[in-house]
């Protein structure tokens, strides 16, 4: 097993065993990390909680909904100063965060009755809003709350209310991922069979794993609506609280990130018999692979072939203006779970960077699986890294860029490695074809960013250039490159607009008659 | 297996595992149905011969072995050159190698927990 032992962490022998380097000939049954075990005593983790992969990262995403933390104030710290799950109605679900404000007397004294009183100011002060989440956390799991039981009795007593109760503390797992897994489950056994929706269409999927970051999902489902394809629910991002209750209608669930919501995936077809399809929404050939094979499910390749055809032929020569100009650069791609085996070969192919490191901060070994498979010899592979690791993999690697989050991506500049939001963006969306030229563009100016160049240069020794004029990014980039890529009259950078989610807000679709059942028609 | 073999086997099998997502499903259970099915329809489709799509479930494994056979006849031409019986044995060795590199040889200590 080609384990990686870092420096820093020899005090930590353990460590050793959570990274890997991908050598030449090495395969899976020879090169894979741990991973989605405690974190070591000792190392400074960068993970979340249980609570927070439940509520911030699956729950807090459905937007018609009052997501309530039974718990300190503190626990409700991530909303819209962190995350950028968008939703069409005006972002309620980020602009309002609820808690019980639980106080030293509640541990004492129980909290039940302060979760009741919250639960109905909450319904008074939003009164046309009639779902709930609610969340438990590590105080108030400790304390042992029922808040199922108070639930329960709210809706008693108010029929038109509906609420779901995640019991997902804090501390009920490794890392977030065990938080994803407990509302994926509490969701499928509490409320998924509660519903009936309205059918609209005869192809109907379940669009599962997708958070809408800065708009993907309201990029995928127009694709999805420009096929005849009614996207029933998302789980979750600007999603709807009913439409989730009616996921068992759907006729097939396209699964986007498998780590966070393969659990009700798998669960989906054992009790309801709803195939599962794992996707790629990033990167232009495995988004349309990925439309042909919904469409090939449904028989209706040729619309997705459409799609296909007009989106490429617009932006494939944005994408290729960027791919040549960062062709050669090295990105460390160190994401949460998922973008990791996402995006490790197709920012490759189809943007020339080369990786030359992966990790993964809650992800499983089977996401390690994914990632090593799909990138390139010699790349360092690392679970749950610590941030002397990752200082030091960056001190070593020398990277033009990493894609990470806020607290890493924040090292990161420090040592003048410049980082782009792997989490929530910078310029999103990055789905769907323009999408993915936006990231692509929010990479080059990154990279060739006159600003961060400045800021390689340091004061206290290195010697700084007086006799140098202004820079522009363009400048920079394009130094190097051969006068007929310079100049090419085919390739062009980004031309779409500052938005481009208004245009799909106001959209309207058709679609073919739902097949009516047997017992219907006779 | 010959060289000739493996060095196909592997350029196969690389595709598979830069370019797909079926064949790493969280369970030993899911990853053996995965890998049979889909690569018994890869087969069935390479060599002209009927694939059933009797239930929801196969179809959903036919998107995916169209899209595999598809890329694999694009890319590898000496596909064409090989007959049904040389094709069939081809994909039970494809089909062997991505047992043992996703179940039977796989490093990932969760394939086996009893639950999702």
């Amino acid at each position: 097993m080609p384990h990686h032992e870092f420096e820093c962490s020899k005090c930590l022998p353990e460590r050793k065993k959570h990274a890997v380097i991908k050598g030449p000939g090495e395969d899976l049954s020879s090169c894979l990390p741990l991973g989605y075990l405690n974190t070591i005593p000792g190392s400074i983790s960068e993970r979340g909680c249980a609570y927070c992969g439940a509520k911030h990262v699956i729950g807090t995403p459905m937007k018609d909904v009052i997501h309530l933390s039974h718990g300190p104030v503190g626990c409700t710290y991530d909303t819209w100063q962190t995350k950028r799950y968008i939703s069409d109605n005006d972002n309620f679900q980020l602009k309002y965060t609820y808690a019980t404000d639980i106080k030293e007397k509640h541990i004492v004294f129980g909290a039940e009755k302060a979760l009741r009183q919250s639960i109905l100011e909450a319904f008074d002060a939003f009164p046309d809003i009639k779902r709930m989440t609610i969340y438990q956390t590590c105080t108030t799991a400790l304390i042992g709350d029922d808040a199922n039981a108070v639930a329960k009795q709210v809706m008693k007593e108010q029929p038109d209310v509906d609420i779901f109760v995640c019991n997902s503390p804090g501390f009920g797992g490794p890392s977030q991922s065990g938080g994803h897994h407990k509302i994926n489950i509490a969701w499928i056994n509490q409320k998924v069979g509660t519903f009936e929706p309205e059918i609209k269409s005869k192809y109907v999927i379940n669009y599962v794993g997708e958070y809408n970051i800065q708009g993907d999902q309201e990029v995928m489902v127009d694709y999805f609506n420009r096929m005849g394809i009614q996207v029933l629910s998302t789980f979750t991002g600007n999603g709807s609280y009913d439409d989730l209750r009616a996921m068992h209608k759907a006729h097939l669930n396209v699964l986007e990130c498998a780590r966070s919501a393969e659990y009700i995936c798998n669960e989906l077809r054992v009790r309801y018999g709803t195939p599962r399809l794992d996707i790629d929404g990033f990167g232009f050939e495995p988004l349309s692979s990925s439309l042909r094979k919904v469409g090939l499910f449904f028989g209706i390749e040729d619309k997705a072939k459409a799609i296909i055809e007009e989106e490429t032929a617009r932006w494939k020569p944005e994408l290729d203006w960027y791919k040549e100009r960062l062709k050669g650069k090295k990105v460390c791609l160190w994401p949460g779970g998922s973008k990791l085996w996402h995006w490790a070969h197709v920012i490759h192919e189809e943007m020339g960077l080369d990786v030359v490191s992966v990790y993964t901060k809650f992800g499983h070994q089977g996401d390690m699986e994914k990632g090593i498979a799909r990138c390139e010899e010699n790349a360092l592979a690392i679970d749950d890294p610590n941030e002397l690791e990752a200082l030091e993999a960056m001190e070593t690697l020398k990277p033009d860029i990493i894609f990470t989050g806020k607290r890493p991506g924040e090292v990161a500049k420090k040592i003048r490695v410049p980082y782009l939001n792997a989490h929530a963006y910078h310029n999103g969306p990055w789905k769907g074809y323009e999408g993915w030229v936006r990231f692509a563009r929010d990479i080059y100016n990154a990279i060739f960013s006159p600003i961060h160049q400045l800021a390689k240069l340091d004061i206290s020794k290195d010697e700084i250039p007086d006799g140098k004029g202004f820079v522009t990014s363009r400048m920079l980039s394009d130094e190097a490159l051969d006068e007929n890529v310079k100049h090419s009259t085919t390739m062009r950078p980004y031309t779409g607009k500052y938005d481009c989610l208004a245009d799909l807000r106001g959209k309207t679709y058709t679609f073919p008659e739902p097949e009516v059942p047997l017992a219907d028609a006779a | 297996m010959n060289n000739l073999m493996e060095n196909r086997i592997e350029q196969m099998v690389d595709y598979i595992m830069k370019k797909c997502l079926w064949q790493f499903q969280s369970r030993a259970w899911d990853r053996e149905r995965q890998n049979e099915e889909i690569l018994k329809k890869t087969m069935q489709l390479l060599c002209d011969e009927p694939v059933d799509l009797a239930t929801p479930a196969d179809r959903c494994f036919w998107a995916d072995a169209v899209c595999l056979a598809d890329a694999y006849r694009e890319r590898f031409q000496w596909l064409t050159g090989m007959d049904k019986t040389e094709i069939k044995d081809l994909m039970q060795v494809l089909k062997e190698r991505m047992d043992y590199l996703t179940i039977k040889g796989s490093l990932n200590e969760e394939l086996m927990i009893a639950l999702y």
